[in-house]
């Protein structure tokens, strides 16, 4: 039953990865920014549940909404004071420069702050469901495992009803399309911006909760979250959060079946080279922008 | 008309010789006033990264490949050295060289594989490297692992630690000192115009007769080695290597001090680096939240302007300049005076079209001309299909060396397919293309280009930010077979210039050459792009919706020109606008649905019910 095991092992991180998938590539629709902070957010919700709770003493139901909040109030100002500038501007910024660096730099700014408030150790939120794992048939299911894919059918989920059904979601498709014809159209392609922004910082600072007593976090995991997530956005073509999220749980899965068959300590470079070599065979049909030349 | 090109000339020569001038004396003053103390050594160390961060200026912000191969690099640099230092007992200085030699050998192999990708998906298979390589390293604890290597060896081997540290100090201000003066010279000369458009729009490029795949690897070469060679600096000064320089951070935090510095500026790079490295050293508060402070400078910086410190230089100085007026503009002028002198507004524009299109351009091409019989250009049964959808359908068709030819048909008929088949950057699912009765059918756009195929788009794509000369010159450039290190000895940038200024002053268009594109009206942008596609003297002319936008006026001037060009070379014309098709066209194919289904002269063609019920709903 390795492989079963391995399997739901695979699932689990996938179902991560194709959470922070799902979040980078829905707000790249809205504002053609790809968010590299991402994963940084979920570092947040987890030192912070952790600091508040364990370090202040605070009622765990208390951190969780402090965290939280502290999250959304600080993704809102970031939008509204850096972003403004960079995109409603006089000059209006584009290329890679808006694309990339301004989430970039915001990555390494909450790392840096997060290393001043909670220190270099590695740290946890507290398990929110305790218990052994539970055994079927020789399957083992960890508790945290089975709510971090609980949590990922629920929000991956509602996003996708969201788009699919719901006036704000055909908007919000608009908007990645054309922000000039979606304004024209009379969508407030700002007001989603931040609106995506906040939410899908604070999705992953849940995530970062529910998630970091299986592995433990410092104050740079945020960084490999932020990566894992674009790398899974990158193979969903970054505008089509379906794809992304298959994309994510594919790459968890096979993380998990090279770690157990081929080799614990090379499984992630085999991983990445095997994503390396499919991005050079196979770009157009993995939703590349451009394609190979030559 | 010479004046105004030496002017050019020494103005790129300073170009490229005040940098490596100011890093040079700056650095050999630092390095000897504080060599010994602590403010050396960190200068030392900023000037390894620097020597790293120049070449990804030429490479990710000029060019815009964004590779992340750096920190792998100045790894493949650093560790080379101290094995050759640990285990051979070989001096850093000798092992330089040959480490810089493995780097280029490496780099060649891994970026012919990794180069054949573009823009997005190129960086993301390159941003596997590091996490290859670090996850290897600390793995096997091969090179150390995450103990790190240790060297024995020092760059300037002494036994005195003051003429090591001063010595191993001056060798790395002249590494940054070539560095610089090799970057610097690439984007003055033709190559960095070359670069420039390459980095704005590869298809552009391609049709311009950049061999883009090539530029692409030499590009991804350069980075390479010079991170190798800021490695093996690193290695021979700091005499260790951590594992944290392989580190994914360690590229991220190369980044960082290329955009705070000034992505598209050799200079910038260098100061980025300097900066971020002596914020580090100057206090210890920093250098424990380093990553506090990198991400505020990075987003203040960029707010402030996307160019980084080196826009905030040139919007300074330029303001300076306005506002107290100094010397330099006027010597600028001066420079610029013989050009300027010509009453360009009032000049009569007259066509001299002979010796812009009839000129020495593809002679060796026109020679073997003379000897075939086969027609200029042949397609044979193309088929085009996009996933079962066709586009083309066996279209054949045949035109011979001089003549205009309309190409018809409504929206989603296949015209701009078929021409970016005859032009190289769609290829044919079925079918082939011929040139001279040669078979092209898989040859590159690049190549068709140098075989005499030039085109314009149906969007307007010209290079924002350059002018109407440069924009033209692009076209001209004679270097685009050599390597990029060939042309760093001479630039050829003013011949091309020179050719572009003929084929503007044929067209009547010598007013507009020094402005800058995107200020110009969509008339004079559509004649720009012609003018482009005419500067190398093209044997056949393809024409993508020329007069889309234009009003009726502008209309009947262009055909007028385009009436002229037909005498000269053969045109192949997609239009949408039936009257001027068939008054200029000698011949008028039309498509409907990928089929060609008219083939005539304009007088069938107005009298044709095929075409009136397909394009004028009668």
């Amino acid at each position: 039953m390795k492989f079963g095991n391995l399997l739901i092992a695979g699932l689990v991180t996938g179902s991560i990865y194709a959470v922070f998938a799902v979040c980078v590539s829905v707000w790249y629709r809205v504002s053609n920014i790809l968010n590299l902070a991402v994963g940084d957010f979920a570092m947040v919700g987890a030192l912070g549940v952790d600091y508040v709770y364990r370090v202040k003493g605070l009622p765990l139901p208390v951190a969780i909404i402090t965290t939280l909040a502290v999250v959304g109030v600080f993704a809102y100002a970031y939008d509204r004071v850096v972003l403004r500038l960079a995109q409603d501007g006089p000059r209006r910024m584009e290329g890679i420069v808006v694309t990339f660096f301004f989430t970039f730099a915001l990555s390494f700014f909450i790392d840096g702050v997060a290393k001043m408030l909670f220190g270099t150790d590695v740290h946890a939120a507290p398990a929110l469901w305790n218990g052994q794992a539970l055994t079927w048939a020789s399957l083992h299911f960890e508790r945290a495992g089975l709510l971090v894919l609980g949590c990922a059918i629920i929000i991956g989920g509602a996003f996708w009803l969201y788009i699919r059904y719901t006036l704000g979601g055909k908007a919000l498709e608009a908007c990645g399309e054309n922000v000039i014809g979606a304004r024209i159209a009379g969508i407030d392609t700002r007001r989603y911006r931040w609106l995506i922004f906040v939410a899908t910082a604070v999705i992953a600072a849940i995530f970062g909760i529910v998630e970091s007593p299986i592995t433990g976090y410092t104050y740079l995991s945020g960084a490999t979250i932020s990566l894992t997530g674009f790398l899974a956005a990158a193979y969903g073509g970054f505008r089509k959060p379906g794809r992304a999220l298959l994309a994510g749980l594919f790459i968890g899965v096979l993380e998990a079946l090279l770690g157990g068959y081929v080799s614990a300590e090379y499984g992630d470079t085999v991983l990445y080279a095997i994503l390396a070599a499919l991005v050079l065979a196979w770009p157009r049909g993995l939703g590349f922008e451009s394609a190979v030349s030559g | 008309m010479s004046g105004r090109v030496n002017g050019l000339v020494s103005v790129a020569r300073t170009r490229s010789l005040a940098p490596t001038g100011v890093v040079l004396v700056a650095g050999v003053l630092i390095v000897v006033i504080y060599g010994q103390q602590y403010t050396g050594s960190v200068f030392v160390l900023a000037a390894c990264y620097a020597i790293v961060t120049a070449g990804m200026a030429v490479q990710i912000g000029f060019s815009q490949q964004i590779a992340f191969s750096q920190s792998v690099f100045m790894g493949v640099g650093a560790y080379g050295v101290a094995m050759l230092n640990a285990h051979f007992n070989m001096s850093v200085l000798v092992a330089t060289p040959i480490v810089m030699v493995g780097a280029a050998i490496a780099a060649l192999v891994l970026g012919s594989v990794v180069t054949r990708a573009s823009g997005l998906a190129l960086a993301v298979a390159t941003l596997m490297l590091p996490l290859i390589a670090v996850g290897y390293v600390s793995n096997t604890g091969f090179l150390g692992g995450p103990v790190g290597a240790p060297l024995t060896g020092q760059l300037w081997p002494s036994s005195s630690t003051t003429t090591s540290l001063v010595g191993g100090g001056l060798v790395t201000v002249a590494f940054l000192a070539i560095v610089v003066f090799v970057c610097s010279r690439i984007l003055t000369s033709d190559i960095g115009l070359e670069l420039f458009v390459l980095g704005v729009d590869e298809r552009t490029a391609a049709a311009m007769g950049v061999r883009t795949p090539r530029r692409k690897l030499e590009l991804f070469v350069l980075g390479c080695v010079f991170a190798a060679l800021g490695g093996a600096a690193y290695a021979g000064t700091q005499q260790f290597v951590p594992e944290t320089l392989i580190d994914p951070t360690a590229e991220l935090a190369l980044l960082i001090m290329l955009f705070i510095g000034g992505r598209r500026s050799v200079i910038g790079a260098v100061v980025g680096a300097l900066v971020i490295q002596y914020l580090q050293g100057a206090s210890n508060w920093v250098s424990v939240n380093i990553l506090v402070v990198e991400g505020l400078l990075l987003t203040v910086v960029l707010l402030v302007d996307p160019e980084g410190l080196a826009g905030i230089a040139h919007t300074v100085t330029g303001w300076l300049r306005a506002r107290y007026g100094d010397r330099v503009p006027r010597r600028r002028a001066a420079a610029a005076a013989p050009a300027a002198a010509a009453p360009a507004a009032a000049e009569p524009v007259v066509l001299r079209l002979e010796p812009v299109i009839a000129g020495q351009g593809f002679s060796a091409n026109e020679a073997a001309r003379e000897t075939s019989a086969a027609p200029l250009l042949e397609c044979r049964g193309v088929n085009k299909e996009y996933g079962g959808l066709s586009v083309l359908d066996d279209v054949s068709l045949v035109l011979p060396d001089r003549g205009l030819f309309g190409l018809c048909g409504p929206n989603g008929a296949g015209k701009s397919t078929l021409l970016n088949v005859i032009g190289g950057s769609v290829p044919p699912s079925r079918g082939q293309v011929l040139l001279d009765g040669d078979d092209i059918t898989r040859t590159p756009p690049h190549e068709r280009f140098y075989l005499g195929i030039s085109r314009t788009f149906q969007a307007v794509h010209l290079i924002k930010g350059r002018t109407v000369l440069d924009n033209v010159a692009v076209a001209c450039l004679a270097s685009h077979k050599s390597s990029i290190l060939t042309r760093i000895g001479r630039s050829r940038l003013d011949q091309a210039r020179e050719q572009a200024a003929e084929t503007l002053n044929g067209l009547g268009m010598r007013h507009m050459r020094d402005r800058e594109v995107s200020s110009l009206t969509l008339e004079n942008q559509r004649l720009v792009e012609l003018a482009r596609a005419l500067a190398p003297r093209p044997r056949l002319l393809l024409l993508d919706e020329p007069a889309s936008g234009l009003s009726e006026q502008q209309r009947s001037r262009l055909a007028d020109l385009l009436h002229a060009i037909g005498e000269l070379t053969c045109v192949l014309l997609v239009e949408h606008d039936l009257d001027l098709v068939a008054q200029v066209s000698q011949r008028i194919f039309v498509l409907s649905s990928g089929r060609l289904v008219f083939d005539g002269g304009p007088d069938d063609f107005r009298a044709s019910p095929v075409v009136n019920s397909l394009l004028v709903g009668l």
